[in-house]
């Protein structure tokens, strides 16, 4: 009897092991097809009814937790599995995309805004400290890496560590007048970054003024350059998979700092901060300092999203890093999920695709893109993917 | 033998022209329980806020053992040995319970984020000391709020959320632990649980000194050692409960204004 129990429970275990293992792999390759068939179509008909099949799997995933539960349990569970496949999908990404430069191009442009949405969860998710710059994070690290290409003919992969270093120094000095001010006024202090980040950019001439840098060389690496296609075991690639690859490295050394901070003192105490900053302060956090350093790892990630957009597009101008871009990006961590590295980046590939898939609606596609981001929002206030609570071993 | 840990000298606080702590002095032994009491508005958690450097007083100073505290940012009293709870509980309530046991040593860990990011084995293992100290600490203040660690602290009832408070500051292993009207909210049979809990954290920590904020008349009456009576920011009284609840002025002042209130 007792014998008889026991096989039975194991066998439950394997069961559950199996089913759990099952939604890994279908959760995934169903969100990969979903995205390359969202990415290859062109008939807006067809976009607005994925798009409605996409609030619909929202609005499944809301009225059912214990459905949301069981997900995040199997990933949590199978974790290993979960990474091994999720890597395999994003390095086999750009063979399935029949050679669709434009949607290659997508892919990269999300892939760059996951990065930055995930240097702002830093401060929006993780701190709640509202920063409204990193769209000029992101201009400086692109400027900073151009001027350097284009001046001394320093490459890409020396102007990637220095427009980094020299984004944090920028994001620093906009933290210090956190020290003093409070949330509201911060956010002005951040607009007001933004708009003497920009204005400089338009007026200084070394910048090149409104016109931009022009001829960013294309960066090598062990003699291929970035430039020329791409050929993978004789199957050849657009030149774009190339930046494809160098992105998706970039955004997997942003979940790797999301995911060590979040999960260490530092992202206790922006939680703590975020939740109540006196509270914070009684419990020995110097919130002062946490603030800033939140600003500083914001801007190092957006600094590096920066210099290798100014080496993709081998162009830059003042407007591609204006205020917009800020608000865009902090609409991807709300919609996505604050403090949720998946939800975050969901939400930024989603809204960068969103607008060039409106493009049938012309004029109204701003209107629609602002329609389908309340949608969102209005099924899932938390963010499509909301924040979970830690658990330590079990 | 009794050694001096916190004392108050002279300590003034004016908010334009209204004077919400007027000279007061007070001292706390290692060990010992201060009850401060008052009506609402004397001025009680004032000083609690003078203490822990969240208000700087317009005159006087605050010494713990000895060294000026007065003037030193708040994290840095903490730092220093001193631990509090608030009147409203403040805790991290989206954050789980074990959580917010766990940024209560934020002073005893040291990983900042270049060991959070590139030195992952020593941030992990520092993480995962202070969570076994945490739970070792929720489960000594209480069983039940061991067994509900990993829900977020928004969703426990009001006397558990006391009691976290509670196991949060101590979390920081102070010297001197403030606590605002503890019982607040609770109802009698809470409150008893709730002095049962303090005695027995006095118990495990023998060194430990305390200021109580109270309103409930049974709890003072039974775990501070000597009390202190605020009114208008001035000190009104200070002796043992018993020579306290005698004094005609403190009457006056305390159940006078109570019979008003419920007038
Ligand atoms: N930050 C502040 N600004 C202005 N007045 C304050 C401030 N903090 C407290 N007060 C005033 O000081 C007096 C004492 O307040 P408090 O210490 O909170 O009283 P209680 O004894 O009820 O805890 C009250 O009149 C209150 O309004
Ligand atoms: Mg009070």
């Amino acid at each position: 009897m007792a014998a008889s129990n026991h096989i039975e429970t194991a066998a439950a275990g394997a069961g559950t092991g199996a089913v759990g293992i099952a939604l890994v792999i279908a959760v995934e390759l169903i969100g990969a097809a979903f995205l390359r068939q969202f990415l290859l179509v062109e008939d807006w008909r067809i976009i607005v009814g994925m798009l409605g099949v996409f609030c619909a799997a929202l609005y499944v995933l809301q009225s059912r937790p214990a459905l949301e539960n069981r997900i995040a349990e199997a990933f949590s569970e199978h974790r290993r599995l979960a990474t091994l496949l999720g890597a395999v999908i994003v390095l086999m990404f750009p063979f399935v995309l029949e050679q669709s430069t434009y949607a290659l191009h997508l892919c990269v442009l999300s892939l760059l805004y996951a990065t930055l949405a995930l240097a702002l969860n830093f401060q929006l998710g993780s701190a709640n400290i509202p920063n409204f710059a990193t769209g000029a994070s992101y201009g400086i690290g692109a400027y900073a890496s151009a001027l350097l290409a284009v001046n001394l003919g320093v490459s890409f992969w020396l102007a990637l560590p220095v427009a980094g270093l020299v984004a944090t120094i920028f994001g620093f000095l906009l933290g210090l007048p956190s020290m003093r001010t409070r949330e509201s006024y911060l956010a002005l202090v951040t607009i007001a970054f933004g708009v003497v980040v920009h204005q400089l950019l338009n007026n200084l001439e070394f910048t090149g003024g409104p016109n931009g840098l022009v001829g960013i060389p294309a960066p090598e690496l062990f003699g291929h350059n970035f430039a020329s296609p791409l050929v993978v075991f004789g199957y050849s690639l657009p030149s774009q998979a190339n930046f494809y690859y160098l992105s998706a490295l970039l955004v997997l050394i942003a979940i790797l700092f999301a995911d060590r901070l979040h999960n260490s003192r530092v992202g206790l105490a922006w939680n703590a901060l975020r939740a109540d900053e006196l509270a914070a302060r009684c419990q020995g956090i110097n919130t002062t300092w946490y603030k800033v350093l939140a600003f500083a790892v914001d801007a190092f990630l957006a600094g590096f999203a920066g210099t290798i957009y100014a080496f993709y597009v081998g162009f830059i101008s003042p407007d591609n890093f204006t205020f917009l871009v800020s608000v865009t990006i902090m609409t991807m961590v709300i919609a996505g999920g604050m403090d949720n590295i998946l939800g975050v980046i969901v939400g930024a590939v989603l809204l960068t695709l969103l607008p060039e898939k409106l493009r049938a609606f012309s004029d109204y596609r701003i209107l629609f893109f602002g329609v389908t981001v309340i949608a969102f929002l209005m099924i899932r206030p938390q963010g499509i993917f909301p924040q979970r609570l830690r658990r330590y071993g079990g | 033998m009794s050694t001096l840990v916190l004392e108050g000298e002279g300590l003034t606080m004016r908010f334009g022209g209204l004077v919400a702590m007027a000279e007061v002095d007070f001292k706390l032994n290692r060990g010992e329980i201060l009850g401060v009491i008052g009506p609402n508005g004397a001025g009680k958690s004032t000083l609690l806020n003078i203490i822990t450097g969240i208000y700087k007083p317009s005159s006087g100073q605050v010494r713990l053992e000895g060294d000026k505290l007065t003037g030193i940012p708040t994290h840095k009293i903490v730092e220093r040995g001193i631990a509090r709870t608030f009147q409203s509980s403040r805790l991290f309530g989206d954050l789980s319970v074990l959580d917010n046991v766990i940024i209560g040593r934020h002073v005893h860990t040291k990983c900042g984020v270049f060991d959070a990011v590139f030195r992952r084995g020593r941030a992990q293992r520092e993480l995962k000391e202070s969570a076994a100290i945490a739970e070792d600490l929720l489960k000594a203040v209480s069983r039940e709020l061991y067994e509900q660690r990993h829900r977020p602290a928004a969703v426990l009832p009001q006397a558990d959320r006391r009691r976290l408070e509670i196991a949060r500051a101590l979390a920081s292993e102070p010297k001197v632990l403030l606590l605002d009207e503890p019982s607040s909210g609770m109802d009698d049979n809470d409150t008893e649980a709730l002095i049962t809990d303090i005695r027995a954290v006095c118990a495990a920590r023998p060194d430990l000194a305390m200021i109580i904020i109270e309103h409930d008349m049974h709890l003072v009456s039974t775990l501070p050692h000597k009390v202190m009576v605020l009114d208008y920011g001035e000190k009104l009284a200070e002796g043992t409960y018993e020579e306290v609840r005698k004094i005609p002025r403190v009457q006056e002042a305390y159940l006078g204004r109570k019979a008003v209130e419920n007038a």
